[in-house]
């Protein structure tokens, strides 16, 4: 048998070291993000300039990757491209993408259409917006200036909201007690659907009116409603905190940067007290709401209580997530299930300024002696290897994880971030009081018994 | 990028070039045409097709993701290297995963523990270069997982930026005992996205495949396709054993020794013409391995004329005749039976039932024949491209079926939606991830599943298969509701207009095509 090695580098380090060259990355790249959250603003249409190739990468890769969902009735080959190649390198694409543009106006249904340029024309210098110009008398059309290589999908849907701020956006007369949600990454955030539904009821719940600028019906209106708005909510620790501040700038919008979506009933209870003193709603129905849903949730919990002391009591918790989701669950498995977090492995690449912030929501408030070991890190490979060295009861993490957290660690295991390719999810999620309980529905599934 | 030779015998594959022709150069490739086969045959013997740039333009997959990466991931000991910034790999997440659900009593490997890496191109990349970050993701990849071969993919980006991905690998390569292959996939080479299996197999050709040092009397090499299932493989293995022969399955799940050894087979047998040509053509070339490409085993007569031809070129006709009768009489009762189905479809429909399959090429000459054998016809057939490798097969196959009219399209959906409304067939036959199609007053269902799937009703290939296929086939002209109730209560991506124009052509620009 033959032996691969690096003849004369056996066992000795690298001289110099690429973190960024990774096995399975956990996200896109910002081309991604930005056309999945164009595909999330309902009757958009993205236009990607770019390789014929980057839609249908997405595609699996991002939207069938994100709980094996379509791309919805703009994506897959839905979506128009202008399919850049050698000689559009040569001569430019700019042509190619007025026509491009031109057609689409024609074919397409739709009231906003969304250029996202990706790495041919970055590379080769198209000037986009000029192309985009010459249309804006017939139709919405913004550009999303990105590629493959300015960073991942995350970044992604940062430079979509700031597309829109700068080409879309007039101040307008702000309306009390509205709210927009920034922060849930369409695709990325692979629950985002369902997690603006469900805060959208919470804080319509409690008095609040919500514009969740993705995926309701709202379409165009809802992004051009954002300025309206007395407050931003901010729902990620790093995605969405740009658009946020420059609306603040801009329209002059407070913005409260919760840094996560609240699962289960402590959290949320405290997220909406917080969301309450902030837009000074009335805090009898406030209490009153809250008082409501958690009488039911915690009622309902006794139903889950034998299955959950029998299969996974006070057990030891790895979370594999990008940071937000992280400190969710992380959160309310430490405060309301009695889990012991050990580690806590952040995989979207925060930008350097936010990964203190990101420790300290893992470590800080957390019940019991357990607090999560943290690392970010994106690289599957080493990811695998951080799990084998700890012993873990239960795993939520990607189904990248799937078989290793069974067969590595004995652990339950539950996708709850990208990728997810073992498990359906439309507008399932677990923000809110009733998060806790779809959890144990959706994990109790690796144990079933004893009898 | 490709090296532009002007070659006495164009079909004539020169492993010292580093990367195969584009197929536009090499076989006249085109993305578009709509008329007769007949016409289309013709207009290809005179060399009048011509590539056409189109105004309005959807996406389409290139040579990179259509799929090379979900496919060169699945290799078992090799690691594959995707030298571009990180969303080209995205769809290889799916690696770790979708595979396993295929179960080891299903004969599945258990080593099905791949591995693979981006180089994650950056900002910093594009302006300085990225060979230093090639570098260490090979030598990373060797120090993480000791593999036999490291496949390193390019893409449009490492393509631009002029990263010189053969000097890297030139230097790496006498210290490292793994065989490093390039492969030359930038998306921007080629319209033609089969120009991406070319690429892979040339680099196979020129880095992987060893001189024979034997020749292995019994072994089948058998390039499968995406679309070929777990059972598919169960079946051509099947049948090929009763034959005393060994299929040598690449590159889904293969070990890198079985692509080393290619050369040593007995026979190149197609599952998918225009997907194994390149290779086929280059194992005889280089090491006088035999092979054909019409028919695929797709059907009852086409896989008996597949075992036929393999028993021709390897002398084993009585053999052959033999089995072809044993299986014979186990299932043409079967497909009689669905042929009788499907009569009974077609009284309570006027008496004819039409099916509009979207096909690459190599589908089109091997499953329309299939469809006649299940007694449906097919006005139109839409194809995904064309060029001219097929060209003989395509004109027997209008000998055996008539002629029907053809759509060349890369499965422009806009274009397939206005096919479809135009003709308004019974069932249309679409691959995955073709957006809102199947949103119709009648039947749509998928033409095939996928690699990772298990399932013997999602079979295609050989005899069962075509009992499988044929079952599921009348088995979706039973209720149509989903398709229905889509469609009246969702919307339609296109406006009116694009339905009321005579020509789904309407955006091409063929007057200003490009050969390349």
């Amino acid at each position: 048998m033959k032996l691969t090695l690096v003849k004369g580098q056996e066992g000795r380090p690298p001289a110099k070291t690429y973190p960024e060259v990774a096995e399975s990355p956990r996200f896109t790249c910002a081309l991604g993000g930005a056309y999945a959250a164009a595909l999330a603003v309902y009757g958009a249409v993205p236009i990607l300039h770019s390789g014929s190739g980057c839609g249908m990468a997405n595609a699996q890769g991002l939207t069938y990757a994100s709980g094996l969902n379509s791309g919805g009735p703009q994506g897959t080959t839905v979506t128009p491209c202008s399919g850049l190649i050698e000689e559009h390198v040569v001569f430019g694409g700019e042509d190619k993408l007025r026509r491009l543009i031109d057609s689409t106006l024609r074919l397409m249904k739709g009231d906003l259409f969304v250029v996202i340029s990706g790495c041919v024309p970055a590379l080769i210098g198209d000037d986009v917006d000029s192309v985009v110009a010459e249309f804006r008398d017939r139709a919405p059309v913004i550009h999303v200036k990105t590629s493959g290589f300015v960073g991942n999908g995350f970044l992604g849907y940062n430079l979509f909201l700031d597309a829109v701020i700068d080409g879309l956006l007039q101040p307008r007369p702000v309306e009390r007690r509205l709210v927009n949600l920034l922060g849930i990454v369409p695709n990325q955030n692979i629950f985002w659907k369902g997690e603006l539904r469900t805060l959208k009821a919470l804080l319509e719940g409690i008095g609040a009116k919500v514009n969740t600028v993705f995926s309701d019906f709202g379409s165009l209106g809802s992004l051009e409603r954002i300025p309206a708005a007395s407050l931003n909510l901010v729902f990620h620790p790093w995605a969405g905190l740009e658009a946020a501040r420059k609306l603040e700038e801009r329209f002059g919008t407070p913005f409260e940067a919760l840094d996560f979506v609240p699962v289960g009933p402590r959290d949320t209870s405290e997220f909406l007290r917080l969301v309450a003193r902030r837009l000074k709603l009335k805090s009898g129905k406030v209490e009153g709401f809250i008082a409501e849903e958690e009488r039911y949730v915690y009622r309902f919990m006794e139903y889950l209580s034998e299955m959950f002391m029998i299969a996974m009591p006070h057990s030891f918790l790895g979370v594999v997530a990008d940071s937000r989701t992280a400190i969710s669950l992380i959160r309310y498995a430490a405060n309301e299930l009695g889990w012991n977090p050990e580690l806590a492995v952040v995989t979207d690449d925060p930008p350097e300024w936010a990964r203190e912030g990101i420790a300290r929501r893992l470590a800080e408030g957390l019940q019991g002696p357990s607090v999560p070991r943290v690392l970010f890190q994106y690289d599957s490979h080493l990811i695998r290897q951080e799990l084998r060295a700890q012993p873990l009861q239960v795993i939520f993490a990607s189904s990248l994880e799937k078989y290793i957290a069974k067969t590595e660690n004995e652990a339950h295991h539950l996708s709850v971030s990208y990728p997810t390719y073992d498990r359906l999810i439309v507008d399932r999620s677990y923000a809110g009081y009733r998060g806790g309980i779809a959890i144990m529905e959706d994990i109790s599934h690796n144990f079933a018994g004893p009898s | 990028m490709t090296r532009d030779t002007e070659r006495e015998d164009p079909s004539r594959i020169n492993l010292d070039d580093i990367t195969c022709p584009t197929r536009e150069q090499r076989a006249n490739g085109i993305n578009a045409f709509k008329g007769k086969a007949s016409e289309l045959v013709e207009q290809a013997r005179s060399g009048e097709l011509r590539n056409c740039e189109r105004d309005f333009q959807q996406n389409s997959g290139c040579i990179l993701n259509f799929y090379l990466t979900v496919r060169v991931a699945t290799i078992r000991d090799a690691v594959m290297i995707v030298h571009a910034p990180v969303g080209c790999s995205a769809p290889a997440a799916l690696y770790r995963e979708v595979f396993r659900r295929l179960w080891t009593s299903m004969n599945r490997a258990a080593d099905f523990d791949f591995h693979w890496l981006t180089t994650n191109i950056g900002e910093r990349d594009v302006i300085y270069g990225a060979a230093d970050k090639l570098r260490y993701a090979i030598e990373e990849a060797v120090r993480r997982h000791s593999p036999q071969a490291v496949f390193i993919l390019t893409s449009c980006t490492s393509g631009i930026i002029g990263e010189d991905v053969e000097g890297v690998v030139a230097e790496l390569q006498p210290g490292i005992e793994a065989t490093l292959v390039p492969i030359h996939c930038e998306g921007i080479r080629s319209r033609i996205i089969q120009t991406g299996y070319d690429a892979f197999w040339h680099g196979i050709l020129k880095y992987l495949v060893k001189p024979p040092r034997r020749r292995q009397k019994d072994l089948v090499n058998v390039a499968s396709m995406l679309s070929y299932t777990w059972q598919d493989r169960a079946e051509i293995t099947r049948i090929l054993g009763k034959i005393g022969l060994r299929p040598n399955f690449v590159p889904e799940f293969a070990r890198v020794s079985d692509f080393e050894s290619l050369s040593e087979a007995a026979l190149t047998a197609p599952v998918c013409p225009t997907y194994t040509d390149y290779l086929s053509r280059g194992l005889e070339q280089e090491y006088g391995v035999p092979y054909f490409l019409f028919p695929s085993p797709i059907g009852i007569a086409n896989t008996d004329e597949w075992l036929r031809t393999i028993g021709r070129m390897l002398g084993l006709e009585a053999r052959v005749e033999e089995v072809i009768r044993e299986e014979r009489a186990h299932w043409v009762p079967k497909m009689d039976a669905i042929r009788a189905g499907f009569e009974k479809v077609k009284a309570g429909n006027g008496g004819d039932f039409r099916i509009m399959g979207s096909l690459g090429q190599g589908r089109l000459v091997t499953q329309t024949p299939f469809f006649q054998e299940l007694g449906v016809s097919t006005p139109v057939a839409l194809c995904q491209d064309f060029d001219n490798l097929l060209l003989d097969d395509i004109e027997n196959l209008l000998k055996r079926v008539g002629d029907f009219d053809i759509v060349v399209n890369t499965f422009q959906a806009a274009e397939v939606a206005h096919t479809a409304r135009y003709y308004n067939p019974d069932m249309i036959l679409s691959c995955p991830f073709q957006g809102s199609a199947y949103k119709r007053e009648k039947g749509m269902t998928r033409i095939h599943a996928l690699r990772g799937d298990g399932r013997k009703w999602s079979a295609q290939a050989g005899y069962a298969g075509a009992v499988a296929c044929g079952s599921f086939l009348l088995q979706a002209t039973r209720n149509y509701s989903f398709q229905n109730t889509m469609m009246e209560k969702t919307g339609d991506p296109y406006k009116p207009w694009w339905y009321e124009q005579p020509d789904p052509t309407y955006f091409h620009r063929k007057a200003e095509a490009s050969g390349s």
